[in-house]
C-alpha cells in the first residue's frame, strides 16, 4: 500500500486574491472611480462642464502654469545640485563623505513644509533673519532675498527634492565599474573626456529619471507652495485643489482639476520606468571592480565648501532657526540668556489642547498604519517573490500602483468616496488611515520586496526537505531572516505617515487633526514658537526611527554599506 | 535502502517541456549523476524528485512508495530525502550545530542528547569537530560545503539529492571534494541523485551517468560505456572530445564520405543510410610504417596545426582528397610539424556509428 497524501483540491490562491482585491478596491479603485465619476457629473447628468469651467478659468490656468514652471525649475535645479554632489561623494577623494551622506539623508527625511516654514523665518522680506543680517551689514533697505516669490519657492522645494536625484545617481555610479572608465583612459581619453563620453552617458538614464522624480515631487507638493506661494498671491494645482474645499466646497471642480495631475504623474512615472528598464545596456550590474577615487587636487576644498553651502541651506540654517524659535521667547530677537525659555515646550505639549491631541492622533495613526502596512507589504512581497499564486506579477504591480496618485488627488477621491454610504469614514481617523496606507504601500512593498529577494528560496527548501512544513519554515527560517527588513519597512511607513500633509489637509476634521495639519494651522495664527517645537519633535521622532532602521539593516538607508 | 524510479516525468514551463516524458531507474545504494548542459532539465528533474515542483505528468516512486502521481503528491517534508544545494543554503541565523541538527528535530523519539551526539558524530565525519558554535559566515567555502553535507547525511535520508554542490568551490578544492563525496557515498550507501554539468565530476563520483538532452535521458550507463559507446551524436559530442564525421553507410560495417572509406564497429548498418561516426582523438594513431594492425582503417593526410599541451600534442590533420579534418591526440615523444604528410591508422572498433 503506497503511503501518499492526496493533493489538496483547495486552491490557496483564492483567499489571497479575494483579500487583495477587496483591499485594493477600498484603497484605490473606489476613490479613483468616484473621482473620475464626480469630475464628469452634474445635476443634469454626465457632462464635461466641470472641465470646461475649470480649464477656462484664467485664474486656474495661471495655477496650472505656475505648477509647470515650478516643477520644471525644481527638476533642473535638483539636477544642478544633485549630480555634482553625487559625483563628488561617489567618485572623488572629497573629504568628509560620511558626514555629507548623513546630512543629505537628513535633507531627504526632513518634511519639506518644515523646511519651507524655517525659510520663512530665515528669508522673509522683513523679519527674515538673513535679510536682517544683510541689511545690518550693508545698510541697504532692500532685502537680500524674498522667499515669498516663485524663485524663493523653487529654491526651497529644490532643497528637499535634490536628494532624489542624488540617490538615483550615486547608486548608479556605484554600479559603473572603474574598468569601464579606465578602458577609456587607456585608449587615450583625458579625464574630462572620460567623464563626458563614458560616465555621463552611462549615468544618463539615472539622471533623467532623477529629474523626473524631482519634478513629480514638486508637482505633488502641497505644504511648501501653501506656505510660500499663497502669501505671495499665487496658486499651484495643489493649493488650488485645497481652496476648492474651503467653504462652500466645490468638489466637482476639485475632481476635474485633479485628473490632469493624476495623468501627468502616471505618464512621468511610466517614462521613468522605461528609462530605468533599459539601463541593462549601461553594463551596470556587470562584475564591478574596485573603484579608485578620482583625486580632486587643489579643487578639493573648494568643492567641499560648495557642498557644505548647499547643506547649510537644507539642514544647518533651517534646523538652527527652528531650534532658536523653539527655545526663545521671541524668535526674531537675538539669542541671549534673557531670551531663552522652555515655556514654548510646556505650552505646546501640555497646555495647548490642539497640539496635544494632534500628537496623540499622529502617533496612533503612525503606529497602526506602519503595522498594518508592514504586514500587508510583507505578505504581498512574499507571495509575489515565491510565486505562490497564479498572477503574482499582477499583485506586485497593484501594490506599487498607488505611487502614481499625488496625496491631494488621493484625498479628493477618498473624500468623495467616504462621505457617502455604504462607508462613511469622513470625520474619523479611519479615512486618514486609508489615505496613509494607500500612499505608503508602494514604499513599504518595495522595501519588503528587497527583503525577500535577499532570502534565497533554497534556504526555505533546505528546511522543507529535512522535514519542516511550510508554516514551520516560514516561522523558523524565513521570519528570522526577513525580520530586520520588515522592521525597516515599518520604519519607512511610519516616517511617511508622521510627515504627511497634502492628503491630511483635505481629510482632517477638528477632531482628527494631526501634527502636520496643526503646524499649518498655527502658521495662520503666527504661532512660530509652537510650530518650531512641533517641528523639532517631528524631526526627533523621524531621526529616532531612522537610527532604529539603520541598526536593523546594518547600513544607511540610502543603500550604502558602511 | 530503496531505489528511485521516474516514469514518464513531465514538467512544462509555458508550453515548453523542461522535462519531457523522462524515464530513469536508480537502483538501491546507487549514485547516478544527471549530466547535461544548462537547460537540459537536470535541475528541474531533481526539484521534481524533491517535491519543490509538481510535475504535469508521470510518477515518482521510492521503493514501494509513490511520491508523486496524477492523483497524489507528497510534500517535500514527508519524502524522507535530504538535499545539498548549489548555494549550500546554510541558515545564516543558526550555528553550525543548529544547522546540522535541524532535520533531527523532526525524528520521532529522539532526545536532545541523542541529537547532540549525532550532530557531533557527523561533524567528526566531515572533519568539522569543534565548529559547533560557529556561524556559517565564519566558515570558509569548503567548510560551509561540509556543513551542508553533514546536515543532509545526519538525518539518514532514504534518498540524497545533490544540485551542483561543488560549483562554488575553487578548482583544487573541487577535485578533493569529489573524492570526499564518493568516499561518503561508499560509507553510507545512500541512494543518490547528483546533478552536474561537469563530466569529469560525474565520472569520478557516480556509479552510472544519465546524460540528459532537452528534458529526456539520452543515455544511461557507466562512465566507460558512455564514453566508449555513445548512442547519440549529442552524447558523443558532450562527453569528451571527439571527431564527428557525417557519412553514408556503404555496407553493414563500413561508411563512406567522398573518397574516405571507414570500417566501423557495428555490422548492422543499412546501406545508403546517413550515419555520423564518432572517433576519439586518442584512438587515432600515426602510422610509422606502411603496415598497421590488420583490418585497421588507414588514411593519409597532411598536418595543418600543432598544439603542444604538455602531456599530449594535439594535431589537426587534413585528410587527402577530402574535406574532413581530424583531431589526433598523440604522446609528445612524437613531434610532427605543420605541413608534414602523414598516414593515420584508425581501428574499426574506434569508429562508433551514431544514428542521426
Amino acid at each position: 500500500m503506497p503511503s501518499s497524501v492526496v493533493r489538496s483540491t483547495f486552491d490557496r490562491s483564492v483567499p489571497v486574491w479575494i483579500t487583495t482585491a477587496v483591499t485594493l478596491v477600498l484603497l484605490m479603485i473606489l476613490p479613483l472611480g468616484w473621482l473620475a465619476w464626480v469630475s464628469v457629473s452634474s445635476e443634469q447628468g454626465t457632462t464635461f462642464a466641470n472641465y470646461v469651467q475649470v480649464f477656462g478659468d484664467p485664474h486656474l490656468q495661471k495655477a496650472l502654469w505656475n505648477t509647470i514652471v515650478l516643477a520644471f525649475w525644481v527638476g533642473a535645479a535638483s539636477l544642478a545640485v544633485g549630480v555634482p554632489m553625487a559625483w563628488l561623494t561617489g567618485r572623488t577623494d572629497l573629504p568628509g563623505k560620511r558626514l555629507i551622506r548623513a546630512l543629505i539623508m537628513a535633507s531627504f527625511v526632513t518634511p519639506p513644509f518644515l523646511g519651507a516654514f524655517a525659510w520663512v523665518m530665515l528669508a522673509g522680506p522683513n523679519a527674515g533673519l538673513l535679510n536682517k543680517v544683510y541689511r545690518g551689514l550693508t545698510a541697504s533697505d532692500e532685502p537680500l532675498m524674498n522667499i515669498f516669490t516663485m524663485s524663493g519657492l523653487v529654491f526651497v522645494v529644490t532643497l528637499y527634492s535634490f536628494p532624489y536625484v542624488y540617490i538615483m545617481i550615486v547608486n548608479t555610479l556605484e554600479l559603473i565599474a572603474s574598468d569601464l572608465e579606465e578602458a577609456g583612459a587607456i585608449l587615450g581619453a583625458s579625464r574630462l573626456r572620460v567623464a563626458l563620453t563614458i560616465t555621463l552617458p552611462l549615468a544618463l538614464p539615472a539622471i533623467i529619471s532623477g529629474f523626473i522624480l524631482a519634478v513629480l515631487q514638486a508637482l505633488a507638493l502641497f505644504g511648501s507652495p501653501a506656505i510660500l506661494a499663497l502669501p505671495a498671491g499665487f496658486h499651484t494645482i495643489t493649493t488650488q485643489i485645497w481652496t476648492f474645499f474651503q467653504y462652500p466646497p466645490k468638489v466637482e471642480q476639485a475632481a476635474a482639476f485633479s485628473i490632469p495631475l493624476l495623468l501627468a504623474t502616471a505618464l512621468l512615472l511610466q517614462l521613468q520606468k522605461r528609462l530605468l528598464g533599459r539601463r541593462g545596456y549601461a553594463g551596470v550590474g556587470g562584475k564591478t571592480g574596485a573603484r579608485r577615487p578620482i583625486p580632486l587636487g587643489r579643487w578639493r576644498w573648494a568643492a567641499l565648501a560648495g557642498v557644505f553651502a548647499v547643506l547649510a541651506c537644507t539642514i544647518v540654517l533651517p534646523y538652527a532657526i527652528l531650534a532658536k524659535a523653539a527655545f526663545a521667547k521671541a524668535w526674531a530677537q537675538p539669542l541671549s540668556w534673557d531670551n531663552l525659555t522652555l515655556a514654548n515646550f510646556t505650552f505646546t505639549f501640555f497646555e495647548y489642547s490642539a497640539t496635544r491631541d494632534a500628537i496623540i492622533n499622529t502617533l496612533e495613526l503612525g503606529i497602526v498604519t506602519a503595522t498594518v502596512g508592514a504586514v500587508m507589504a510583507a505578505l504581498l512581497a512574499y507571495v509575489t517573490n515565491r510565486r505562490l499564486v497564479p498572477g503574482h506579477q499582477a499583485l506586485g504591480f497593484l501594490a506599487v500602483a498607488p505611487v502614481v496618485i499625488p496625496g491631494v488627488v488621493l484625498a479628493v477621491g477618498l473624500f468623495i468616496a467616504y462621505t457617502r454610504p455604504p462607508l462613511v469614514l469622513y470625520g474619523t481617523l479611519a479615512i486618514l488611515f486609508v489615505a496613509y496606507l494607500t500612499k505608503e504601500l508602494p514604499v513599504g512593498y518595495a522595501q519588503a520586496d528587497t527583503t525577500f529577494k535577499g532570502v534565497h528560496p533554497e534556504l526555505e527548501e533546505a528546511g522543507r526537505i529535512l522535514g519542516a512544513g511550510r508554516l514551520r519554515v516560514l516561522r523558523e527560517i524565513t521570519a528570522p531572516l526577513a525580520r530586520s527588513g520588515i522592521i525597516a519597512t515599518w520604519c519607512f511607513v511610519f516616517i511617511g505617515v508622521i510627515r504627511e500633509l497634502s492628503a491630511s489637509i483635505i481629510l482632517f476634521t477638528p477632531a482628527t487633526k494631526v501634527i502636520s495639519v496643526v503646524i499649518f494651522d498655527l502658521k495662520e495664527e503666527g504661532q512660530f514658537a509652537a510650530i518650531s517645537v512641533l517641528g523639532l519633535f517631528m524631526l526627533a521622532m523621524t531621526f529616532g526611527i531612522v537610527l532604529l532602521m539603520q541598526t536593523a539593516l546594518g547600513r544607511d538607508f540610502l543603500g550604502a554599506k558602511d | 535502502m530503496p531505489g528511485v524510479t521516474l516514469r514518464g516525468l513531465t514538467k512544462r514551463y509555458g508550453g515548453v517541456a523542461a522535462v519531457d516524458n523522462l524515464l530513469l531507474e536508480v537502483k538501491p545504494r546507487e549514485l547516478v549523476a544527471l549530466l547535461g548542459p544548462s537547460g537540459c532539465g537536470k535541475t528541474t528533474t531533481l526539484r521534481l524528485v524533491a517535491g519543490f515542483l509538481t510535475p504535469e505528468a508521470g510518477e515518482i516512486w521510492v521503493g514501494e512508495r509513490c511520491l508523486s502521481s496524477a492523483t497524489a503528491v507528497v510534500p517535500p517534508e514527508r519524502r524522507r530525502m535530504a538535499m545539498i544545494f548549489q548555494s549550500y543554503a546554510l541558515w545564516p541565523h543558526l550555528t553550525v550545530a543548529q544547522n546540522v541538527g535541524y532535520g533531527l528535530r523532526f525524528k520521532r523519539g529522539m532526545t536532545r542528547t541523542d541529537r547532540d551526539r549525532r550532530v557531533s558524530e557527523m561533524l567528526r565525519v566531515v572533519q568539522l569537530d569543534g565548529f559547533q558554535a560557529r556561524y556559517p559566515s565564519q566558515l570558509s567555502g569548503g567548510q560551509q560545503q561540509r556543513v551542508a553535507v553533514a546536515r543532509a547525511l545526519v538525518v539518514e535520508p532514504e534518498i540524497l539529492l545533490l544540485d551542483e554542490p561543488l560549483s562554488n568551490l575553487d578548482a583544487n578544492l573541487r577535485e578533493e571534494m569529489r573524492f570526499e563525496i564518493r568516499r561518503l557515498h561508499e560509507t553510507f550507501g545512500i541512494t543518490t541523485l547528483y546533478v552536474t554539468h561537469d563530466q569529469a565530476e560525474a565520472m569520478v563520483i557516480s556509479d552510472r551517468i544519465a546524460v540528459l538532452d532537452r528534458g529526456r535521458v539520452a543515455q544511461v550507463g557507466s562512465a566507460e560505456e558512455i564514453f566508449q559507446q555513445p548512442r547519440t551524436r549529442f552524447v558523443a559530442d558532450f562527453i569528451g572530445r571527439t571527431n564527428l564525421v557525417d557519412a553514408v553507410a556503404a555496407t553493414p560495417d563500413a561508411v563512406t564520405r567522398g573518397a574516405l572509406r571507414l570500417r566501423v564497429a557495428s555490422a548492422d548498418l543499412t546501406p545508403g543510410a546517413r550515419v555520423s561516426v564518432s572517433i576519439r582523438p586518442h584512438e587515432i594513431a600515426f602510422a610509422t610504417s606502411t603496415e598497421g594492425h590488420a583490418g585497421d582503417n588507414v588514411v593519409s593526410g597532411r598536418v595543418r596545426r600543432v598544439s603542444y599541451l604538455g602531456d599530449a600534442v594535439d594535431y589537426q590533420v587534413e585528410l587527402a582528397d577530402s574535406d574532413v579534418v581530424l583531431r589526433v591526440a598523440a604522446a609528445p615523444v612524437l613531434r610532427l610539424r605543420a605541413g608534414e604528410a602523414v598516414r593515420l591508422t584508425i581501428p574499426p572498433s574506434a569508429c562508433v556509428p551514431l544514428p542521426e
